[in-house]
């Protein structure tokens, strides 16, 4: 039995385990977790246990597919990427280089990311290329750029055992990032570390809170702004912070003067009291820390919930030291790292702004070509809504599944079959591959040497350990393979090494990080030069962009509100055992047998109304389409909302969810929508 | 008896391998120890816990238990071609491998697992060789040989006739030392865990555990599954079948009772549908029922559930808690 140290495929966490794989180099065998890594410790959350089983499921693509006369049929590769690339240059030549979008992808690796941009800019010139980081922390990158200079976590997760105080907001921490709510969780049981809980739902942490606040879904600004005026008013700022190192106080004292806790108290539902007491143990800890997920970035003004944030942490002092600071989680293996190296219409690989002509003559010479696009390109939820006018004709999706995870899915499918050309590379069929003319099999996490970015900025190995099926190949190689067939030599690696020494080449915060540095444990970036041993915390004597900026937000409510056709708030998000769209987990025994169909939390009261008993199959309704799931009657949710997860093709929450977005992030509003629930008989 | 230094036992092994398939403890690539083949890593005989469980070399956690192919021949698993020989478990160890052979082995006879166990040989290592040179107990039986560090030599002591056979054939430079002052370490150590453990075992029994102290415990379970995966008595596994066009693969995968879907009926009913329940069933299964059933508890105290669990409600803090809460003060 052969034993692979490697990173795990699920969530931002970043555990390191070892795959087990039989001597034929074919099957993988089981997990061992990693004693020695600093977020693991020997543990593993129950998909971590369980991420071998997916591997060499029997669904998985094997070879390329074409589409002729309405059906999917086997082809070579050498005719399936001549075929692509003859289309995506006879659409660009018919409507220009914009009418093509590339989807990159979280869960592939740095290497691949950085390939697909480079691709996207180098070779079909345009900077339409963007990644599922829309739909998670879009408002992350935005507003902790604007406010800090670096929109990423600012601590490491080894800080949450030495904070006195945690503000989870938005974040149900021991499902989603398991080993980052353990942390939690035993800091306060063992260490008497203080607890707030802002959440709607009764999360398990929750209970061990000193404080849960179920705020009105949407109501986070208002919520923080209370506290910010609560301290203020009481004296609890860090003065010599805010006159250190920051700036623009005076109009965050302007803004949150018109939230006194009785108004933030109507606005988001709580007791003026508990804003008060909530407000007061935060910022009486000497360290103190936010932690936040999606309950913070998907809302039409989650880059305002960010910024909030950020002002609380500025206002109060607590960041720079260890046990502090804001710290967004983010949701996918590599999601940070797909963000990193360049995966968005905006920026290349280390958020260097593509609109800066000097940084496009860097990479001009380093790429070795003449002219690169200076417009920012589509994101992946205005690319939907341009599929939909008619002015995007082609679509490239590498490892993504838009048809499941991006909102209002019946516009997302109108989108995709108006398009003239669709590419789908990925592991196993999705819902989107369903709809695609060329569909290409990738190699898995398990198939493939690589990296990815954990959540706490810490770039790890990824390393094969068996081999691919079939004919399949690694996304990255597929990569290169379209370029030299577009007629670019300057992509052509013999490992992915050798594509991180070029990202060492062209990304600052990524410089000192190699292969041999990584070998067995991590570094997080910033790591300018090949000596320097990474940064654990940001913003320590200074912040990125030099002062911090107190970024105040006014309250604004959400895009949709219920009113009496539809009566109810409708969020949703995920559940502990599978992950996002379910391609992997769904084809995980144990973890398919744990939660197998779609569901829907409604509370007692509404339940008892409504006649809906537990386990009832149920219709839940929006403007954008209705779907059916199983009633899960709970006091998780409050009444008058309702919740979903939207992992099921079959019970697709995001047939439901509202398309409207962030106007900085574009990131959509998936935590609140207006929706209508009722038995079936 | 024989005293063998490290090297003598590494050119030891090395020559069992012609015999055997011979699995010894190895430092992985990032130092964690483990059991791998002697050229998967440096050899590791001291040192931390092996934190996966030693048993799953015969029960691993994902086999194939058959297939049925194209033209519906069913063909089972051939047993490993040379018989395994695998060092380093500790005694706890090889008291849960005595309890696994009997429990794979009764009622219905459990022919994946023996393939793989029968004919092997298993050696123990104890004495001074735990993490920090911290004393590991002597076996004293239930195993084929057992290996006692005395803090520079391993002494070897053959249990039976195939351990016989090796010892043999083990050169040392040291035919001559003595187990006496190294069992009187043993004998001395503290059994104050086992006297927690039996103590808990009594409390539960007699339903002196209320449900809420289940409940509480069971709010600090992530469902994380680690502490049945790495429990060398766990035994329960899923069964499901891979389609292949065509060819069916019917494999087992370990399962974990801290799951809903573990108990759950077709209906959507669960018996165990309450956290505090399963929490609970961990604990009183290997305390109570097992104790009914087979005469003993089947907690071993190897301690690798406390170490696995990302919350700390591992047997040993469990068994701690219930003894200090609602034992005799």
């Amino acid at each position: 039995m052969k034993k692979t140290l490697t990173t795990c495929p699920y969530c931002g966490t970043g555990c390191m385990f070892y795959l087990l794989s039989d001597e034929n180099n074919d099957k993988i065998l089981g997990v061992e977790p990693s004693r020695s890594h600093p977020v693991s410790q020997g543990s593993l959350c129950v998909k971590g246990w369980n991420a071998f089983d997916f591997v060499n499921h029997p669904d998985r693509l094997k070879f390329p597919l074409i589409r002729r006369n309405g059906n999917l049929e086997q082809a070579s590769w050498e005719e399936s990427l001549d075929l692509i690339v003859r289309n995506l240059k006879k659409i660009q030549e018919k409507y220009g280089n914009d009418s093509v979008m590339f989807f990159s992808s979280a869960k592939t690796t740095n290497e691949e990311n950085y390939l697909m941009m480079k691709l996207a800019r180098a070779v079909f010139k345009t900077n339409n290329v963007d990644h599922c980081a829309r739909l998670c922390h879009s408002s992350t990158v935005a507003g902790l750029a604007k406010t800090f200079g670096s929109g990423a976590m600012t601590n490491s997760i080894s800080c949450m055992e030495k904070s006195d105080c945690f503000l989870v907001i938005g974040s149900n921490t021991t499902e989603q990032h398991p080993l980052i709510g353990t942390r939690i969780m035993n800091s306060v049981i063992e260490r008497g570390a203080k607890l707030i809980v802002a959440d709607n739902r009764k999360i398990r942490l929750a209970s061990y809170s000193d404080i849960h606040l179920r705020h009105k879904n949407g109501t986070d600004v208002a919520l923080l702004n209370g506290m910010m005026h609560v301290i203020i008013k009481e004296g609890l700022e860090d003065k010599q912070f805010i006159a250190k190192r920051t700036e623009n106080y005076e109009e965050l004292k302007n803004t949150v003067e018109n939230f006194p806790p009785a108004i933030s108290a109507e606005i988001t539902g709580l007791k003026a009291e508990d804003i008060v007491k909530a407000a007061r143990i935060f910022s009486k800890a000497d360290r103190a820390m936010i932690v936040y997920s999606m309950g913070i970035t998907q809302h039409t003004h989650g880059v305002d919930n960010v910024k909030s944030c950020a002002n609380l942490v500025m206002l109060t002092g607590n960041i720079g030291r260890p046990g502090t600071g804001v710290n967004p989680l983010r949701g996918q293996n590599n999601v940070q790292g797909a963000c990193d190296l360049g995966a968005l219409p905006n920026v290349y690989s280390g958020y260097q702004k593509v609109t800066d002509e000097n940084i496009r003559a860097k990479f001009k010479k380093a790429w070795n070509i003449k002219d690169l696009p200076g417009n920012v390109g589509l994101t992946v939820t205005t690319a939907i809504n341009a599929a939909a006018e008619g002015n995007l004709k082609a679509l490239y999706v590498m490892g993504e599944n838009p048809m499941l995870s991006d909102p209002d899915q019946n516009h997302v499918r109108e989108a995709l079959e108006k398009i003239d050309f669709l590419v789908v590379q990925d592991i196993f069929p999705t819902q989107t591959s369903e709809l695609a003319d060329v569909i290409l099999p990738a190699s898995c996490f398990a198939e493939k040497n690589g990296t990815f970015t954990s959540t706490e900025r810490r770039v790890q190995r990824v390393r094969k350990a068996i081999e691919a099926p079939g004919e399949s190949r690694t996304d990255w190689k597929i990569l290169c393979d379209i370029a030299k067939r577009a007629g670019y030599d300057g992509m052509q690696y013999s490992s992915a090494k050798e594509i991180m020494d070029e990202i060492n080449e062209v990304t600052p915060s990524y410089s000192g990080i190699t292969y041999d540095r990584i070998d067995q444990i991590g570094l997080q970036w910033p790591c300018p030069d090949k000596s320097h041993p990474g940064t654990p915390i940001l913003h320590v004597d200074k912040f990125a962009r030099g002062l911090g900026l107190f970024s105040p937000a006014p309250y604004k409510p959400p895009a949709e509100l219920p009113d009496e056709e539809y009566p109810f708030v409708l969020s949703t998000g995920r559940c502990y055992f599978h992950f996002h769209t379910g391609t992997m987990t769904r084809r995980s025994k144990l973890l398919d047998r744990e939660e197998r169909f779609p569901y829907v939390e409604i509370n007692p009261e509404d339940a008892s109304h409504l006649k809906i008993h537990d386990r009832d199959y149920v219709m839940v309704a929006t403007r954008r389409g209705e779907i059916k799931a199983m009633a899960r009657v709970t006091n998780v949710v409050l009444p008058g909302v309702i919740f979903m997860t939207f992992h099921f093709s079959e019970g697709a929450a995001n047939v439901l969810t509202n398309n409207a977005l962030d106007p900085e992030a574009k990131i959509p509003e998936y935590k609140v929508c207006a929706a209508k629930i009722r038995r079936l008989s | 008896m024989k005293a063998a230094t490290l090297k003598e036992l590494e050119n030891f092994f090395k020559t069992c391998e012609s015999e055997y398939d011979v699995l010894v403890p190895i430092e992985l690539h990032d130092g964690t120890r483990s059991l791998g083949k002697i050229t998967d890593g440096p050899l590791a005989l001291a040192g931390e816990l092996i934190p996966q469980k030693t048993t799953s070399i015969f029960f691993p956690q994902r086999e194939t238990m058959f297939t049925i192919g194209i033209d519906n021949n069913f063909i089972v698993p051939e047993p490993p071609e040379k018989p395994i020989m695998v060092v380093g478990l500790t005694a706890e160890d090889a008291e849960c491998l005595e309890f696994i052979d009997k429990f794979f082995s009764t009622d219905y006879r459990d022919d994946i697992y023996f393939k793989k166990r029968d004919n092997s040989v298993v050696f123990v290592i104890s004495g001074k060789c735990g993490k920090n040179g911290e004393f590991l107990k002597i076996s004293g039986g239930k195993c084929d040989i057992e290996l006692v560090c005395n803090g520079d030599k391993y002494i070897v002591v053959p249990y039976t006739e195939k351990g016989n056979e090796l010892e043999k054939h083990l050169i040392c430079s040291t035919e001559i030392a003595s187990l006496e002052a190294l069992h009187k370490e043993s004998d001395a150590l503290p059994t104050n865990e086992k006297d927690i453990l039996l103590e808990a075992s009594k409390l539960i029994a007699q339903d002196r555990v209320p449900e809420e102290f289940w409940d509480e415990i069971a709010n600090r379970c992530i469902a994380c599954t680690g502490c049945n995966l790495v429990c060398p008595t766990c035994t329960c596994f899923h069964v499901g079948d891979l389609n292949f066009e065509g060819i069916v693969v019917r494999e087992r995968i370990w399962d974990s009772c801290q799951l809903d879907g573990f108990m759950r009926e077709a209906s959507g009913h669960n018996p165990m549908g309450i956290e505090g329940q399963r929490t609970r069933r961990r604990i009183h299964h290997k305390l109570v029922a097992d104790l009914d059933r087979w005469g003993h508890v089947t907690c071993f105290l190897c301690g690798r559930c406390d170490e696995v669990c990302p919350t700390n409600i591992g047997i040993k803090s469990v068994t701690k808690e219930i003894v200090d809460r609602f034992g005799q003060k």
